[in-house]
């Protein structure tokens, strides 16, 4: 039977759902296998009409394989898809497009020059006779469309001034406006803030009350529980678990998705962190509206947290102290000594490593291997002797695999080829990259941003022994949820500035996000546009 | 290390998964990867059979590798610049002018042979730095500023030589560099593998390959890992030039003479077959063996457009295609093997 879940605003929505018993959207014992991996076993997946479906699962569970194949971005191996009940075989995006189905990337695949009547009209065919585009016609319709996601900002604006939030606006917009019947978002709310992720859990509601299917891929499970009506949890290529929100909880969610229980992390003791010595200073370092005059200290061994919002300056700084960017004022201080931080390649002969926000186009060479991956920061250390030029190749493919056994990479080999590797897998290469040598500080953006339950519980062991061995960890995070009980000091930015610092048990969510939200406000007014 | 806490079967699950992996679904990948190599082998058949007393000699498959010996020096430089991620079109050009220079300062600068030779190799190497600067400082795209430099070398060329071929009174001790023989086997035979084997021993097994490979293949990335980006670029810019100077003073030294535009047309034929290789082997992805495969076919369907009397403007259209089929070849290549 077909049960229909409670829904926080009832309506009409739910006697529309209930006349829909046959699914919307049917998959089949879908099979696909990448290169060595096998992304898909015979995956099962049944979405109704309105319905707002969660897909959650660890990282390489799966869920990204349904949605390429599904956007016609890859072919299946076998199954059958079904698509109002019959059977759905897309050759291309476009084609996806034209049969109902959109899709929204986590990279938003937007046209930044682009306007937003532009890039809501990409794709759109609005030729009059003449083939020129009848830009009126389009006008109209794409005006329908923003009203329907409440857009209320110029649709005239180049996409690449707006904010995430509003970008993903834009994004929902132009799937409506090719007359969209299933939306698939892929982790939506990894860069919004709580009020944004709000507006846009309203506008999800309302484009499922009328009658469009969104598939919701997150890694947040309360968000899942709180916007879903059906979820189904991925699990090594199997969908382990389908079922109702009404009949499920977190904890089930986390046990089918881990298929085991992930100690929650827990703070470890008062730190004697700040009597050890201090590793690098900062004084009145600046960046143009990014990063206004910051100054702290980062002891040895001390896992240091950057909180704060999106845009709050955090990256830029973390690129100032790797010397990825240049600080127009201010100092910096290694171990005691001026230093002027101008490259990464000096940051690194100094023992600083950093795992960057975008694993795949800033972390990776995503053709070549695991080890090659691994072992590229270390090369010169890789030689048969110091005199001869020449790599020994073993030796580097020892190393990886003794980082890779270290992080649980799991991998064919360390000869295959990281882009084939899951999201969660990557990062742990990233990382691993700076295993290879003598470390002082790592710096991580974001470091568990797209990656399972499971691998980020290992990241943060991982950065935990770091800490525990001497090396200084700077971790930036923009959840919450990850900095307490990670961290032994969180300094949290708005911005642009250090708006305040916690210490120990100081340390919580609620902290955070008071001194964030406390001191963005004040300052929104020139805030970036 | 131990295995924490994740059960060891997914591992081993994993590995045994690893069974599926066919060549299924990817015929193109497979005529790319071996397509080539069956071409080559299917023209030298053929190539066998229409003409055994000519075509299939000892002396005339010699021969082949000898005139492909030069070609296969200029690609190999470039093969560098193209894994690097740039364009060289400068090399041709270079080649020209190296051929000028080294028989004018051997004959009208009175230099002796080596001292010329080592000179002209380093203003290979310089210009192939200035194309690296333009590159990495000036942040030309790299088709834009080597089609600059390679005018002005051209330029330079004209200016030196008047445009009058260097051709009286260069030494024997020059031109036997090209003809001569050890141990039965054509010089420029020996000099290619040498600096073939040295190409791709740097390409594949030196700190500086892999900071090549990893600048090509991810500048951002190679960045952040603390690779020098903007210095290995140059490294390859300037092995580039380096190589396309060893062409052309190769050249001069068989021709005996310095001309002014001799060595261009290796421009085309040096991209041709970089790409070709590219398709060769690997899922579109520059190397040294590669490259050297695609100067042999190019260089056998010369040979024997030669010696069945092809008339002249069929070579260029040999030419011109395959180039087009190579970059083709090595693109789908490329795409076909990520999905």
């Amino acid at each position: 039977m077909l049960a229909v879940p409670e829904i926080t605003s009832p309506d009409q929505s739910a006697e529309k759902r209930a006349n829909m018993r046959e699914p919307f959207l049917e998959v089949i014992g879908l099979r696909k296998h990448y290169g060595g991996v096998q992304a898909l076993k015979g995956v099962d997946l049944k979405v109704q009409a309105g319905e707002v479906h969660g897909l959650v699962g660890a990282n390489g569970a799966g869920k990204s394989t349904v949605i390429r194949i599904l956007a016609g971005v890859t072919t299946l191996d076998a199954g059958t898809i079904l698509l109002d009940n019959k059977p759905y075989v897309v050759t291309d995006p476009q084609h996806a497009a034209r049969l109902g189905l959109s899709f929204i990337h986590q990279e938003l695949n937007l046209v930044p020059k682009f306007s937003v009547m532009q890039n809501m009209a990409l794709g759109l065919p609005k030729a009059n006779t003449l083939g020129l585009i009848n830009w009126r016609a389009v006008q109209r319709e794409v005006k329908v469309a923003a009203d329907r996601v409440g857009i209320n900002f110029p649709l005239d604006v180049p996409v690449g001034e707006l904010s995430v939030a509003e970008q993903w606006m834009v994004s929902i917009g132009r799937a409506l406006v090719r007359r969209a019947r299933l939306i698939a978002m892929d982790e939506p709310t990894a860069s919004l803030s709580e009020g944004e992720t709000r507006r846009l859990f309203q506008i999800i509601r309302e484009l499922a009350s009328d009658g469009i299917s969104i598939l919701y891929v997150s890694h947040r499970l309360d968000e899942i529980l709180d916007l879903c009506n059906g979820i189904t949890v991925f699990k090594d290529g199997q969908a382990v678990l389908s079922t109702n929100v009404a009949e499920t909880n977190k904890q089930a969610l986390v046990y089918a998705i881990a298929g085991r229980n992930i100690a929650t992390s827990s703070y470890s003791e008062a730190s004697t962190v700040s009597s050890s010595p201090v590793v690098l200073e900062t004084r009145g370092l600046s960046r143009g509206r990014s990063v206004k005059n910051v100054s702290f200290s980062l002891h040895r061994g001390e896992v240091l947290g950057l909180g704060g919002l999106v845009g709050s300056g955090r990256t830029e700084l973390a690129r100032l102290l790797f010397g990825a960017d240049r600080p127009e004022t201010g100092t910096i201080y290694l171990e005691g000594v001026r230093w002027n931080s101008d490259s990464p390649d000096k940051a690194v002969a100094r023992g600083i490593g950093f795992v960057p926000e975008e694993r795949r186009r800033q972390g990776l060479v995503l053709d070549q291997s695991v080890s090659f991956n691994i072992n590229l920061p270390t090369l010169h250390t890789l030689r048969f002797a110091p005199f001869i030029p020449l790599l020994n190749h073993r030796k580097a493919d020892t190393t990886a695999q003794a980082i890779s056994n270290r992080l649980l990479v799991k991998t064919p080999s360390v000869h295959t080829r990281v882009g084939d590797l899951s999201g969660g897998n990557q990062q742990k290469v990233v990382i691993g990259k700076w295993l290879t040598r003598d470390l002082k500080i790592l710096i991580l953006d974001e470091p568990s941003r797209g990656v399972d339950v499971g691998a980020r519980a290992e990241i943060h062991k991982i950065i935990r022994e770091l800490g525990a061995n001497g090396v200084s960890v700077i971790v930036i995070s923009s959840e919450v949820e990850e900095l307490p009980g990670l961290c032994d000091r969180v300094l949290v930015m708005a911005e642009g500035r250090i708006a305040g610092e916690l210490v120990g048990q100081e340390i919580t969510k609620e902290a955070i996000i008071h001194i964030s939200y406390e001191n963005t406000i004040n300052e929104t007014g020139d805030g970036n546009g | 290390m131990d295995n924490r806490g994740i059960p060891p079967e997914s591992a081993i699950k994993d590995k045994v998964l690893q069974a599926p992996r066919t060549v299924s679904g990817k015929p193109f990948v497979f005529v790319a990867k071996y397509g080539t190599l069956i071409g080559m082998f299917l023209m030298l058949i053929s190539f066998s059979i229409a003409a055994p007393k000519f075509f299939a000699s000892v002396t005339n498959l010699v021969n082949i590798v000898n005139q492909a010996s030069l070609t296969a020096i200029i690609a190999g430089g470039l093969t560098m610049a193209l894994v690097v991620g740039e364009m060289d079109l400068s090399v041709g050009y270079t080649a020209s002018l190296a051929g000028v220079l080294v028989t004018g300062l051997i004959v009208d600068q009175h230099l002796p042979v080596p001292v010329a030779i080592a000179v002209v190799i380093l203003v290979g190497g310089l210009i192939g730095y200035i194309n690296s600067l333009l590159v990495t400082k000036l942040r030309v795209n790299s088709v834009i500023a080597t089609l600059g430099t390679g005018s002005i070398v051209v330029g330079f060329n004209f200016a030196y030589s008047q445009g009058v071929p260097i051709a009286s009174g260069v030494p024997e001790a020059f031109k036997n560099i090209a003809l001569g023989r050890l141990m039965g086997i054509p010089n420029n035979i020996i000099i290619m593998a040498v600096v073939l084997i040295i190409l791709w021993l740097i390409l594949n097994h030196s700190e500086w390959g892999q900071q090549i490979q990893a600048t090509g293949g991810n500048i951002e990335a190679a960045r952040l890992s603390g690779i020098r980006v903007d210095d290995i670029k140059s490294l390859a810019f300037i092995i580039a030039g380096c190589c396309a100077a060893i062409t052309g003073i190769l050249l001069a030294s068989l021709i005996g003479s310095g001309t002014t535009s001799a060595a261009d047309g290796y421009l085309m034929a040096s991209f041709a077959a970089v790409f070709l290789g590219s398709a060769t082997l690997k899922d579109g992805e520059f190397h040294i063996l590669g490259t050297f495969i695609g100067v042999l076919i190019i260089q056998i369907g010369f040979n024997g457009m030669a010696l069945f009397g092809v008339p002249t403007f069929y070579q260029y259209v040999f030419r011109g295609s395959i180039l087009i089929i190579a970059v083709g070849l090595s693109t789908v290549a490329r795409r076909l093997s990520k999905r």
